[in-house]
């Protein structure tokens, strides 16, 4: 068969060939000699008469009895398509042909086009560089023709086994490739891999070039005592320059003839200039257009003031004083971030010292949302809040200054301020309660219920002045001495009623295996030396006693020992003296409770959640998940209920609303460290938690009758003052029950009044 | 000329015109151009103002000197030179009568903090209400302790009396004693102090003829308070007692045990408890409250008589309130509330109009125009006081100045005369700064335990005496003596 390429080819070269042609493949062996001497005899014919020609055709006919169906084609083809030339007229009046253009189009084979590749889609066969498996089945590829028309075939690759002693031993200049050319490994010689290398480094490649050649003045105008010629000065030397006058008479010659305008006056010269340049305002017909709605304008920079000067008047410079405190207070507190600074010439002024952190920290403040500037975006909040268009203007009063300090001289762990707002009590490391008048800050009392045991937590009985202080497994009943006569008698009423109901015997219960069991709680008298002092009664539990919280009418108080176990939590009835354990068993360790403020409920906060119990018919009215790993503590709104405050050992501060879900209403993450405790104001819509970072924050937190509204937050302030010891802070915090202050007891033995 | 007064070498003269707005120190029209060297200071221009050529005056008045707006406190030249000013021009001086800042005069050292202070002079209040009977010269301090005792001092710094401990303790084994919070001269005999203890005592006390030492007695105890006393203020001429308590309470009483009802039958179970513990002395006739009133309903930090009318008292209380109280029927009249909790508070004259200064837990005072008809209850706040401002009192010399005692550990003079406008951020209206600062003079020299202000050294009680000064005591164990005259500048044409 012959293809169309053939043809097409024949049909496009000279006509000569068009006899050789007409052989079809398969007499491809001896039809090449027919063609040739087919060729000759034509030529002979084509020089002497056209007409011949369909003689010689017919001489094929003749040669081939039976004449293929190609023949007739190509015949066809030929009449069609007629002849690829134009006979013209040389210049000598001889006949000239003239081909056409050659259209290489796809299947032309001309020589410039690449050969067509063996490909799978669009990838060459050699990109796959081995035997390729293919659903024709197994190809092996060759890499070219070698210059006898062979096929070159790859090279059989090594084993596994050479290839691995190949990158054991690595020969010298080895790169790992394949030749693409011979197919194999590429290895490099010595002077490629010193070419490389110098390339590599930036070095000129070739070898001992000198770029840098010592300069050899061969000519110069000093006079050397050895030159290079002795030839005496040519006379050349002392006559006028010939070549020089004729320039010059040139340039004569051009002003001469007015060429060259030799000189004009400037103001010629400029009015010619002004009528060229005529200038244009681009901006001459804008108009003011209102700015982008997204457009916040940048914050005007105050003008630079005296102090910012490098030589500032005397009076801007800080004395030693004030340089001292300008470095002692916290960068972030400070009034100026700069301190004026004096030099007597400007030469003299050093680089500016911060200059790379005040841009690392633009660039951080700009590409990050910063967790280290938490702080400035609570204070920005915080100015919000403050602010006039902010929802909670009405926060008039809210504790933001230390007034009081109390030293109570060790770790204070505990404290409390008394139901009328007079007394504090504090409770610290060293076993001791100490009260304290409110607001001059006067010690009144100090009570050492504990020898060795802190005293873990300080609680005042709601509507009378009892406290109740746990040291150890011990909880001590204590009526200050600064109350009176009157007051003390009723506190002692209420503390020795319960003795007539006698309830320490019996209620010691049986075990199954018939031993008796210790009773949850012993209600005793402390002893003598305590009984002086004020301490009238005692309860001895059976673990160490964390957190004390009393019922609101002042009967019943829960205590909290989470390494109690089962009798984890115990509720207590002063009228009484009965101890009862609510809870068989608790599914983790209990960490706070609280009663309910106006509902017969009791919370119990575990390590994650807080489990709601109803009292009376004795059941879990609902699991709270506040999401937080170790709950530190937790307090409910006292005017709603609903709402509930939890502070966690993960720093997290949550919010919950019980009518809402059992999951946080907003989670706040304010602090670096963990939050110690967590307090409502009973008296103001604001609570606060304490954080073992040394810092208070205040927050206002609005609670709204209407159920559908959500509950306001704004952090407020942060109350800086205590000093972190061994890691605390601080540690326990309590409201004022009348006025916006907050007391809080820290861990460098201090508690401080924030009013 | 330059020769005479350029002895110093490079003495230069300066040529100054002397002007003043006081009528009474005008300078001949002559006689106020002068040479003056240049390195005179204040002291030698007021030499100069008041020599024989100038004002010749019988006593030297000493003057301060305003240079553009400015007072003069260096050289004359000096001043020039820093004000780039040249020397050959004429230098405008106007002089002013010298203000004298509360000099510091001396202290008196106490065992406990003092809770309170007063005095006794012939100028003081209950010096006036003594009249003829206080004998001429006999300057007492009287002062209550938080160890429950009274002291009388005299003026060498002596302490010529102390009361008897009259306490009992519930507790024995505690060191707690109830502080006396208040305490008052009646006349030049009787003092009346209230505390913690819940009961008024009208002490008597008569000097002995040396001066040195004095007999003081509990005459009468007036029993019937259910809370601590914070305050207490009395009124002789009508012989009556106010006392303000932490219940809320207000008791009035009076100092006859014969006018006085009889205690109730509770508080006096509760004065002599059944178990009989001897009490040191005998602490007198004890009494009942004529009345008491339920006004406020959180604790009552302080109450004051009326200025001139004894039967009508202003009250201010923790429940952020001022009350005035009609006494006779013990009903409240009138209401005004603040933003704070208030925790002292004194009448003052005021410029136009009657005021009461009441001090707040948020540092600051607040004047307050106790008439029903006034507009506008907050009149003016003055701000400065860096913590709880816990005691006022009213200048004796003139209606527009008072000085405030607070828990940050100054005594702040303020002159209600100089008034700007506040800021927003201070909640606008108008706002004065104090003029003088006193420090605790026991805190000078010494390291500051502790960031919150007046630690250590806060102030409880000030008093304010045209012949003792101001006297002030606190938690640093001592009464502070300022001196207290020509602090202010004076009114034009007094």
């Amino acid at each position: 068969m012959a293809p169309r390429s053939q043809l097409k080819r024949k049909a496009s070269t000279a006509a000569a060939e068009a006899e050789a042609a007409t052989f079809s493949d398969d007499e491809f062996g001896d039809g090449v000699l027919e063609g040739m001497l087919s060729d000759d005899s034509e030529d002979e014919e084509n020089s002497d008469d056209e007409a011949e020609e369909v003689d010689g055709q017919d001489e094929d006919l003749d040669s081939d009895e039976v004449p293929s169906d190609e023949d007739i084609d190509e015949k066809d083809v030929d009449e069609n398509d007629g002849p690829r030339y134009r006979v013209e007229k040389d210049a000598n009046g001889g006949e000239r042909y003239v081909y056409d253009e050659i259209d290489p189009v796809y299947d032309s084979d001309d020589s410039d086009a690449q050969d067509p590749e063996n490909t799978i889609g669009n990838i060459p066969l050699k990109f796959y560089g081995k035997t390729i498996h293919h659903s024709w089945g197994l190809i092996s590829l060759r890499i070219g023709y070698n210059i006898d028309g062979k096929k070159i075939m790859r090279p059989a690759t090594g084993q596994a086994l050479d290839a691995l002693l190949d990158s054991i031993e690595i020969p010298q200049g080895w790169t790992g490739l394949t030749d693409p050319a011979t197919g194999k490994p590429l290895n490099l010689s010595r002077d490629e891999l010193e070419l490389l290398r110098r390339v590599q480094m930036q070095e000129i490649p070739e070898e001992g070039y000198d770029p840098y050649p010592e300069y050899v003045p061969w000519f110069t105008h000093e006079e050397e005592t050895m030159p290079i010629s002795a030839a005496p000065e040519p006379k050349r030397r002392f006559l006028p320059s010939k070549h020089e006058q004729q320039r010059i008479m040139k340039i004569v010659r051009a002003i001469r003839e007015g060429r060259i305008q030799p000189y004009k006056p400037p103001e010629e010269r400029e009015q010619e200039e002004d009528e060229e340049e005529e200038m244009y305002d681009l901006w001459a017909n804008e108009q003011a257009q209102p700015p982008h709605v997204m457009h916040i304008p940048a914050p005007k920079v105050a003008p630079p003031g005296f102090d910012l000067s490098y030589n500032p008047p005397p009076e801007y410079l800080p004395n030693k004083d004030e340089k001292k405190k300008w470095e002692e207070t916290d960068p972030e507190e400070r009034e100026k971030p700069y301190l004026p600074q004096g030099y007597d010439a400007l030469r003299k002024v050093p680089a500016y010292d911060i200059f790379v952190k005040e841009t690392f920290e633009r660039y951080l403040s700009r590409s990050l949302p910063r967790p280290s500037c938490q702080e400035n975006t609570l204070e920005y909040r915080s100015k919000l809040a403050t602010s006039k268009t902010s929802p909670c203007r009405r926060v008039e009063a809210i504790p933001t200054v230390g007034a009081v300090e109390y030293n109570h001289g060790t770790r204070v762990r505990s404290v409390a301020i008394d139901p009328t707002g007079e007394w504090v009590a504090s409770g610290g490391d060293d076993g001791a309660v100490k009260f304290w008048e409110l607001r001059s800050g006067k010690q009144m009392a100090s009570i050492r219920i504990s020898a060795d045991e802190p005293v873990n937590a300080v609680r005042w009985r709601p509507g009378s002045a009892i406290l109740t202080a746990a040291a150890g497994q011990d909880v001590y009943f204590i009526i200050p001495p600064m109350l009176d006569q009157e007051v003390q008698q009723a506190n002692r009423a209420a503390l020795d009623t319960g003795f007539g109901y006698a309830t320490n015997g019996k209620q010691a219960t049986l075990t199954s295996n018939g031993a008796r069991k210790d009773p949850p709680g012993t209600w005793a008298r402390p002893g003598a030396r305590l009984e002086d002092q004020g301490v009238l009664l005692k309860i001895t539990v059976r673990a160490d006693v964390k957190v004390i919280n009393w019922h609101r009418r002042g009967d019943f108080f829960c205590t909290v020992s989470p390494t109690g176990q089962r009798s984890a939590v115990a509720i207590h009835t002063l009228s009484k003296h009965l101890t009862q354990i609510p809870f068989r068993k608790l599914p983790g360790l209990a960490q706070s409770a609280q009663f309910h403020p106006s509902r017969p409920l009791l919370f119990v906060a575990l390590q994650r959640t807080i489990r709601v119990y109803d009292l009376q018919k004795q059941e879990l009215v609902k699991a709270i998940q506040p999401g937080a790993r170790w709950i530190s503590s937790f307090d409910i709104h006292a005017a709603s209920g609903d709402h509930l405050i939890v502070g966690s050992y993960d720093r997290r501060l949550l919010w919950h609303d019980l009518e809402l879900s059992a999951r946080p209403y907003k989670t706040m993450r304010f602090h670096p460290n963990a939050i110690r405790q967590v307090k409502y104001s009973r008296s103001f819509p604001l609570f606060a938690d304490a954080s073992d970072d040394g810092t208070i924050q205040l927050f206002h937190g609005r609670v709204h009758n209407d159920l559908m509204t959500d509950p306001t937050l704004v952090p407020l302030k942060q109350l800086k003052g205590h000093k972190v010891v061994s890691n605390l802070g601080v540690m326990d915090i309590d409201w004022h029950p009348t006025n916006p202050w907050l007391v809080s007891a820290g861990a460098d033995g201090m508690c401080r009044l924030w009013a | 000329m330059a020769s005479s007064t350029g002895a110093s070498g490079e003495g230069q003269q300066i040529r100054v015109n002397f002007t003043t707005t006081l009528p009474d120190l005008q300078l001949p029209e002559d006689k106020s151009q002068l040479l003056v060297p240049g390195d005179i200071k204040r002291y030698g221009l007021s030499r100069v103002v008041n020599s024989e050529a100038m004002l010749n005056t019988d006593f030297s008045i000493p003057l301060d000197f305003l240079i553009n707006g400015t007072f003069l406190r260096t050289s004359l030249e000096d001043y020039l030179k820093d004000n780039g000013l040249s020397a050959e021009t004429t230098v405008t001086l106007q002089y002013v009568r010298s203000l004298v800042p509360p000099i510091y005069q001396a202290s008196f050292e106490h065992d406990d903090w003092v809770a309170d202070v007063d005095v006794l002079s012939s100028t003081s209040r209950a010096g006036l209400w003594a009249g003829n009977s206080l004998p001429q010269g006999q300057h007492r301090i009287l002062s209550a302790s938080y160890d429950g005792l009274l002291r009388i001092w005299n003026m060498s710094g002596q302490v010529i009396a102390t009361s008897p401990s009259t306490s009992s303790k519930p507790f024995p084994s505690t060191d707690y004693v109830p502080a006396i919070k208040s305490a008052k001269f009646l006349d030049a005999t009787r003092v009346a102090s209230a505390g913690m203890d819940q009961t008024v005592r009208v002490w008597k006390y008569k000097e002995g003829s040396d001066k040195l030492s004095c007999d003081i007695k509990p005459t009468l105890e007036l029993l019937g308070h259910t809370g601590g006393i914070e305050s207490m203020d009395v009124h002789t001429p009508s012989s009556r007692i106010l006392t303000a308590s932490n219940t809320g309470e207000i008791g009035l009483w009076t100092t006859s045990a014969s006018a006085a009802p009889d205690a109730p039958e509770s508080a006096l179970l509760q004065a002599n408890p059944a178990k009989k513990r001897k009490v040191a002395v005998s602490s007198g006739v004890q009494k009942g409250a004529l009345s008491m009133m339920q006004v406020h309903s959180g604790p009552v930090s302080a109450v004051v008589f009326h200025p001139e009318d004894s039967t009508a008292a202003y009250s201010a209380g923790q429940d952020h309130t001022i009350r005035t109280i009609d006494l006779t029927t013990s009903k409240v009249v009138n209401s005004m509330t603040t933003a704070h909790p208030l925790l002292s508070l004194c009448s003052v004259q005021g410029i136009s109009t009657p005021l009461l200064a009441a001090g707040t837990s948020a540092r600051h005072i607040t004047l307050v125009d106790p008439r029903v008809s006034a507009i506008t209850t907050s009149v003016m706040t003055l701000r400065g006081h860096r913590n709880f401002v816990t005691s006022i009192c009213a200048s004796p010399m003139d209606s527009y100045s008072l000085v405030s005692g607070s828990h940050d550990g100054t005594c702040r003079i303020w002159d209600l005369r100089s008034v700007r406008t506040g800021s927003k951020a201070e909640g606008g209206g108008s706002v004065s700064e104090a003029v003088y600062i006193i420090e605790r003079e026991s805190q000078k020299g010494q390291k500051k335990k502790s960031d919150i202000p007046g630690q250590g050294c806060k102030v409880f009680g000030v008093s304010w005496d045209k012949q003792w000064g101001i006297v002030s005591g606190g938690e640093d164990k001592q009464v502070q003596i300022n001196k207290g005259s020509d602090l202010l500048a004076k009114e034009d044409g007094q």
